[in-house]
Formats: C-alpha cells, structure tokens, sequence
C-alpha cells in the first residue's frame, strides 16, 4: 500500500466529529431510556391475561427482534414517508432504536423474572405487602440485578446501532464521518479516528453503567 | 586458467540474475500493460453515468469509457462496482487501477488523490413535484431543500445560500444518496432536489418518479470531474490525460455523451486558462 497518512484534516474536523458524538450519545441514551420503560411493559402485556395486549406485546418483540434495524430506521423514515408522515431524521432514528430497544428488553425482563424464584413474590404478599409493594422492593431490585449484564449490552449495541441513522440523514458521528471523508477523501484517517472515538464512547458506557449499578450489588459485595 | 573461466561464468550469471531480480520501478501503467487487464472503479448507482442493465450488466458513460480505455490499451476492462466512498479505498488498496467515476475534481480531494484533466461536466439542477410553483431559482431560499451529503452541489449550495440568501426562510437536507433525494422529492419530505442534470434528465424518463419534474439550473458553477488514481502515479496520470484529449478530438466522447445522456458534449475546457 502506497500512502501518506495525513491527521491534520482530522484534527480540523474534531470539534465537528465530538460534536456529532454527542448526537450518538444522545439518541443511545434516549432510546435505551425509552427501551427500559416499555420493554417493561411490553414483558407485562406478554404475561397478561387479556389476548389483545398478548398479541401486541408479542407481534412488538417478533418484529423489533427478527427484522434487521437498518430496516426498521428506513420503515420509521421512508416508509412513513411514503404515507405524508415526516418525522425528522432524529425523531425517525430514535423512534426506530427505541422499537428495536423495547423489543429486545421485554425478552431480556422475562428472563429475569423467571431468574426470580416465585416464592419470593408469596412470601411478601404473605407478610402483607401489596401486589405493588412486593413487585416495587422484592422482585423488580432482583429482576433488575440479574438483568444488569445484559443490559449493558444492549446500552452498547444502542450506541453502535445508532451508525445506522446515518442512512436517514441524520448526522451523528458516522454521517459526520461520511461527509468529511467525501470532503478530503482522507477515506483511512476519517475512518480509523472514527473507530477509536466510538470505541471510547462504548467504553465511558461501560463504566457509566458499572458505576450506576453499584447500590444494586452493594449486597454481594458485601458478601464476598 | 579454467578457474578464473568458471568464476567468470558465475559472475556473468549472478549479474544477469540480479539484473532480472531487480526490475526498474514499474509504474501503474506497466502493472496495468503487463496485467492485461485495466481494473476501473465505477459507481454503478448514478446513472446515466454508471448502472446496472437489464441483466445485470455495468452500464453507462462512466463504463463505456473505460472500457474503450482497455481496448486502445490493448487489455481487458475489467469494471468494479464501488460505492461513492469506496471510491478511495479501492485504489488506494490496489484493487482498481483508475477510478471513473465522475468526481468532482476539488483542491481538497485533490490533496489526496491524482486526477486527470477533466472529461466531463455537469450542471447543478433542481428538480421539482410535478405540482410545484417554483419557476425561478430564487424561489428556493424559503424552500426546504433536499441534497446528497458529501457532493460538490451540497457545498456549493451551503455556500450560496449563507451569501446571497441571507434572510431566506429555508433549509438544506442531507441525503446519504442521489436516490434518497429523488424519493425525498417524490414523498414531498422536501420542496425540492439538487442533482446534476444528467441524473435529473435520467430519473425524468423513469416510470418511478412521473410525479417529478426538473426545475431551474443553478447559477453557481459547472462541476468539473476527472479520472482518479494514486497521487504520485505520474507516468499513469499523462497516459490517462492523453487518453482524455485522444477520446475528445476523434469524438469518442461526443458519441458517447450522444448515446448515454443526448445533445452536444459540454466544452471540456476552462476559458482563460491553461490546465
């Protein structure tokens, strides 16, 4: 291979490219936001009695976990498009993140209640707690402490998945990326530099989630 | 004395064999003449410029000329669909020789990549829903305007409306590709598109996109494209400007232009100075 690497376009386009981070950074954390919430009550369709909100919540999480999301970004941009319904860029991408979101966590939730043993939920209504008062501080702190793990993954797969919502326009990292590269056509340094930004925001991820889950494993630590 | 012939045979040979382990430093154009085979990186998704036919087949101006470039080589075309971005990376790796591609031929770029003297020019044209009431350029400062990110057009109308529109009520939307634009256009998502003339022209006479028409051209400037390839291939980069001059005055590209796009080939030359 016969090239000069040359950083300075990339250390020109910094500010731009951080600045488009933090449009990554912004429709992750609110899709995952919004994906914890309704993958929530999506899992409590799914374990309903009433067949309507068993068919909805299921039909969510088959489609949201069986079609690819760059196909639910272009359903949310083009395909809503199609019928005189504009959402922006940014609405289109998190509405899609969100739909992908909320799918896989309503899986990841039923999970983690069956990882909660069911007598635990008898035993407080036993002791005379309501049905919320022993979902609210008996099964839900369990729930969230054996879902943990996963979902930091899927926090990190938000991020990443978010790349996607260059194709609708939107102009978070890779779209900044994309567009700079067609600019100086530095196609390696744009790309490279890129992919250490991205991995370093997965990483603050990471640690942001360890250091948020620490109160919910307080009692294991304190075990060992 | 049958000591000092032996000896003088290996040292005959060993000089032969170090001449031919060591050739002189072939250039592109040796790879390419001693390959049999010219490698073009064509954008296969712009036509008139570079698409797919009827069976799959690379089509267009952008193929054409390349491969009538390997025939008065004397080689095999070979074309690589690439994407705009892929552009770079494919000659850069070594996996094309040239790219065709109509690119733009600006400074910036031209920092990275070589390009040769231009072989085509377009014109910026905005393209309009059958329905519109835009006749007149102007009228798009207050409209929402579609373009594909990255293209000359994208800059040049940032450009132009920071200076001359002001206090236009209006924006830019950015597109990942042409087709976005054209369906963004289509949908009524924005008021309307800029593209170059001869994709307008192309997609006009495509049953998809009937509800469209092409609205005034752009007062800002022609876009000027050229071959690509490495940057310090020189003896490669005179071969394909000859080539370009060649395929001009013996009306290659004038047939060419005739058969892909229709009317008189656009002058290939800037006015006033030498290139």
């Amino acid at each position: 291979m016969d090239y000069q690497f040359h950083w300075r376009p990339v250390i020109q386009a910094l500010p731009d490219l951080l600045k488009a981070s933090l449009v990554t950074l912004q429709v992750s954390l609110i899709a995952m936001a919004l994906g914890l919430m309704i993958g929530l009550v999506l899992y409590f369709f799914r374990a309903s009695q009433l067949r309507v909100l068993r068919g909805f919540g299921s039909t969510w999480v088959e489609i949201a976990r069986n079609t690819p999301s760059l196909f639910q970004i272009f359903v949310f941009y083009w395909g809503l498009g199609e019928f005189g319904i504009f959402l922006s860029s940014y609405t289109a991408v998190v509405a899609a993140l969100t739909f992908n979101c909320a799918g896989y966590m309503a899986e990841t939730y039923r999970g983690g209640f069956n990882a909660v043993n069911a007598g635990q939920d008898k035993a407080a209504r036993t002791l005379g707690m309501t049905r919320f008062q022993s979902m609210r501080y008996v099964v839900l702190p369990q729930v969230l402490r054996a879902i943990y793990g996963p979902m930091t993954n899927q926090f990190t797969w938000v991020i990443l998945a978010s790349s996607l919502g260059m194709l609708a326009g939107l102009r978070e990292l890779s779209g900044e990326t994309q567009y700079f590269n067609s600019r100086t056509f530095r196609t390696f340094e744009f790309f490279a530099a890129t992919a250490v930004i991205y991995y370093l925001i997965a990483k603050m991820a990471l640690l942001l989630m360890a250091l948020l889950g620490r109160p919910l494993f307080k009692a294991e630590r304190a075990k060992s | 004395m049958k000591n000092t012939t032996v000896l003088g045979a290996f040292g005959a040979l060993a000089l032969l064999g170090a001449t031919l382990a060591t050739p002189a430093a072939a250039d592109k154009l040796d790879d390419v003449l001693g390959s049999g085979k010219l490698r073009c990186a064509v954008v296969l998704d712009f036509p008139p410029m570079g698409y797919r036919d009827a069976n799959n087949e690379p089509a267009g101006m952008d193929v054409d000329i390349c491969k009538d470039l390997a025939s008065r080589m004397g080689v095999d075309a070979e074309v690589v669909g690439v994407t705009w971005a892929e552009r770079i990376p494919s000659l850069i790796s070594g996996r094309t020789d040239v790219a065709i591609a109509s690119s733009s031929d600006s400074l910036e770029r031209a920092q990275t990549v070589g390009f040769s003297i231009p072989y085509m020019v377009f014109q910026f044209q905005s393209l309009l829903p059958a329905d519109s009431e835009i006749t007149e350029w102007d009228q798009l400062k207050d409209a929402n305007v579609g373009v594909a990110v990255g293209t000359t057009y994208e800059s040049e109308l940032t450009d132009y409306s920071a200076a001359n529109w002001p206090d236009g009520k209006g924006k830019i939307t950015t597109f990942q590709a042409e087709n976005d634009t054209y369906l963004a256009v289509s949908q009524g998502r924005v008021e309307a598109g800029i593209a170059t003339d001869t994709a307008i022209a192309n997609i006009l006479q495509s049953d998809s996109f009937s509800n469209l028409k092409a609205g005034p051209v752009a007062p800002f400037g022609a876009d000027i494209v050229g071959f690509m390839t490495q940057r310090n291939e020189f003896g490669w980069i005179n071969y394909l400007n000859l080539y370009i001059n060649h395929a001009y005055r013996d009306g290659t590209l004038g047939d060419l232009y005739e058969t892909h796009i229709g009317g008189e080939m656009p002058d290939l030359t800037t006015v006033g100075v030498y290139y």
